[in-house]
């Protein structure tokens, strides 16, 4: 098998893909890129059992074959290369592959392109068709939220709900939650999965820069990806989501509406003085006034601020974690936002006032116990 | 500061077997074991006549019959050892504030600014010693050195009813001379391996180097390597906080199947899980440990990033880390299972709060 391709569109797809495989895998095979010639077509596919993704090049051939290349080797010469042409022979006898360019020529030594694992195919599965920009928002929305314990796997993915009206994404990690919601999202019957963190991350970063149409389909078991060249199939997390609706609470009689960028800002300098492990910040409100303070007593260091805000309910005082407040404010982008709270040591709401056309967010974040309220 | 500290260890002499032997004359003089006298039973502790015949505490109660026939086997009364310990301890608080106390009848007291503004640690020992007598009628041993592991040495030098000092210029020699088993922290399999390396004494281990003792025994090796030199920084830690909460059980039958050992992980749980309850403390990692009926242990363990809060949830993970161990190479003699990191999860300054789904 022997094909000739531009070493820079084989090294800009194999990147979009290289993600999947992992330094350490399960089985040593899956170190490898699957490389499928037929035709001028080249296929290659990387996985690590639980996403696959494909990515299909055009190539000058006239064979067929297949075989299994060394991603990290293969990928840090075509880095290291200049663009040119360059000729990638194999013998499908010994798996040895040489890489010809103006250069000189690289030896490695590929492996049995049976070995590699099959790639789960679509069955009946419920079929979806959205744009990239408005997955590629729900994701970057969400992800953020998801948890890392992976003793409780439901909540290291992002639940996806969809129905006829709209689509669901919601992530928590039990101190925080966010529910987003888009129009522009549907599907004919009501469906519901849980994606891992890793392949949605994965799926963010090979998303196209320009708007073009995902299509997308679900099984049970699966999720299947495909936009441009590019396929992903990943695996569900196969446990029961919390119940989040109950966990957002509906009668939070105290309003607070301020300017995102200058609760932000206030925040991030307000937090270089709390203390280190706890992060932990002061809201007093009062009538259109918000203070935010925090300290720390092994230090000594205290700092506070006072915003102009727009102040409907009773004085009250709540603790957060800044980093909490600080990574929900940098992933919004509206003007203004709207704090619902009822008390301190009750979740907080977090609602942008402008929402974008389609779009619905709603981010709950819990609060820190402050001493007055122990 | 390792030089100029005055610490005294104290551990009573065969605590529950003398208390048995206080309380029922009968007792007195006599080889005495408290524990089960089944075939399955332990034995907790022995007197001092049974300890002649090689009975041994955490010894098989089986085992121990077989070196002593004329073994005398009580049941324990821990409520009676609980009320002795607290006589005990409300006699150390009147030196130091600064008690450790590591079980029922053993405590670390760091005397070196003492409440009776005694300089001598030796005097004050004698004195602990006296006190401990004419209160409980009970003997204690004590040893008086400058660092923990010292003093711990030292109490074990001249028991029972004996009283010990390793002063600060004898410490390197007390332990030159110590076989390596004697150390604390150097079980029967890292002092056969140590044999096997030619280090028989302190003396020699303090020959080996630290990179050598850390590529043999990993993270110990650095310990060994201080204890060597008889250093031990160690404070004296009078509010020690609970690390772990578990319950075991040695069957009166050994257990074969998965739905047997289930059935005997429950009552564990609920042990463990009513201490939880009651304290309103929980823990992030779930341990179980196996022992086998050839008493090969083996111990599994998982996190979680937040602390355990719902019981079906402890539950679940402490029966998956049970049937992961599946299928087992032989029958099963114990169970038992532990939540460690613990948090407390009241609401007090500076506590994240989670969202209960």
């Amino acid at each position: 098998m022997k094909f000739v391709v531009s070493s820079s569109v084989l090294l800009k797809q194999l990147s979009a893909i290289n993600g999947v495989v992992s330094t350490n895998p399960i089985v040593p095979i899956l170190e490898n890129f699957l490389f499928k010639l037929e035709g001028n077509i080249l296929t290659v596919t990387a996985s690590d059992l639980q996403t696959v993704m494909i990515t299909e090049i055009e190539v000058e051939a006239g064979d067929k074959g297949a075989i299994a290349v060394p991603a990290k080797l293969l990928l840090d010469t075509l880095r290291g290369l200049p663009e040119q042409p360059i000729t990638l022979n194999v013998d499908e006898e010994t798996f040895g592959t040489e890489i010809i360019s103006d250069n000189g020529r690289y030896k490695l030594s590929g492996e049995n392109p049976i070995d590699f694992p099959k790639t789960p195919s679509v069955n009946r599965g419920q079929a979806v068709e959205f744009s990239s920009s408005a997955l590629g928002s729900a994701i970057a929305n969400t992800l953020f939220a998801t948890s890392t314990d992976d003793l409780r796997p439901a909540m290291t993915g992002v639940f996806i709900q969809m129905g006829a009206e709209n689509a669901t994404f919601v992530a928590t990690d039990g101190h925080r939650l966010v529910r987003y919601r888009r129009t522009d999202i549907k599907a004919t019957a009501d469906t519901s999965m849980i994606i891992q963190r890793k392949a949605l991350n994965l799926l963010k970063s090979c998303l196209p820069s320009e708007d073009m149409t995902v299509k997308a389909e679900f099984t049970s078991s699966n999720a299947f990806f495909s936009f441009g060249n590019i396929r992903m199939i990943c695996r569900l997390i196969d446990e029961r989501f919390p119940d989040y609706e109950n966990a957002i609470p509906t009668n939070n009689p105290n309003t607070l509406t301020i300017n995102r960028a200058e609760m932000l800002n206030s925040l991030k300098r307000i937090s270089i003085y709390s203390n280190r492990t706890t992060h932990q910040v002061r809201l007093k409100m009062t009538l259109n006034d918000l203070v935010i303070s925090a300290e720390d007593l092994d230090y000594s260091n205290e700092a506070n601020e006072k915003l102009m805000c727009e102040y409907n309910g009773d004085d009250m005082e709540i603790g957060f974690n800044a980093k909490f407040l600080i990574e929900i404010l940098s992933n919004l982008s509206c003007k203004n936002i709207t704090f619902e709270l009822s008390a301190p040591n009750r979740a907080g709401l977090i609602i942008p006032v402008e929402q974008e056309d389609n779009e619905d967010i709603l981010m709950l974040v819990m609060p820190v116990m402050l001493n007055t309220y122990a | 500061m390792e030089a100029n500290r005055k610490i005294i260890h104290v551990d009573m002499d065969a605590f529950f077997a003398s208390v048995e032997q206080r309380d029922f004359p009968e007792l007195r003089g006599k080889p005495v074991a408290v524990g089960g006298s089944g075939d399955r039973g332990v034995v907790a502790a022995a007197s001092y006549e049974a300890r002649r015949y090689g009975v041994r505490s955490a010894m098989a109660s089986k085992v121990a019959r077989r070196k002593c026939p004329s073994l005398i086997f009580v049941k324990h009364r821990f409520d009676v050892y609980k009320q002795v310990s607290s006589q005990i301890r409300a006699i150390f608080a009147e030196y130091t504030p600064l008690v450790e106390p590591l079980s029922l009848d053993e405590a670390y007291l760091d005397v070196t600014e003492n409440l009776r503004g005694l300089k001598s640690a030796t005097l004050m020992a004698q004195e602990i010693k006296e006190r401990i007598w004419q209160t409980t009628r009970l003997t204690a041993s004590a040893g008086v050195s400058y660092n923990k592991f010292l003093a711990k040495l030292a109490s074990d030098h001249r028991k029972p009813n004996g009283l010990f000092v390793i002063k600060p210029h004898e410490g390197l020699d007390f332990v030159a001379a110590l076989p390596v088993e004697r150390f604390h922290g150097v079980g029967r399999v890292t002092a056969e391996k140590m044999h096997r390396l030619g280090i028989q004494t302190g003396l020699d281990l303090r020959q080996q180097t630290e990179a050598f003792l850390r590529q043999h025994f990993g993270k110990s090796g650095g310990h060994y390597y201080r204890i060597a030199r008889a250093e031990d920084q160690r404070p004296v830690e009078p509010d020690r906080i609970r690390k772990s909460v578990g319950s075991e059980n040695t069957f009166g039958q050994d257990l074969d199947t998965l739905a047997e050992m289930q059935g005997g992980l429950a009552p564990l749980m609920d042990d463990v899980w009513r201490w939880c309850d009651r304290t309103q403390v929980f823990g992030r990692t779930v341990t179980v440990k196996i022992k086998l009926n050839d008493f090969q242990i083996l111990t599994r363990s998982r996190s979680a990033l937040l602390p355990i809060r719902e019981r079906a949830f402890f539950e679940k993970v402490a029966y998956e880390l049970l049937e992961e161990n599946f299928p087992l190479p032989r029958p099963v003699r114990l169970l038992g299972v532990s939540l460690s990191n613990l948090e407390d999860t009241h609401p007090y300054e500076g506590k994240q709060l989670t969202l209960s789904f």
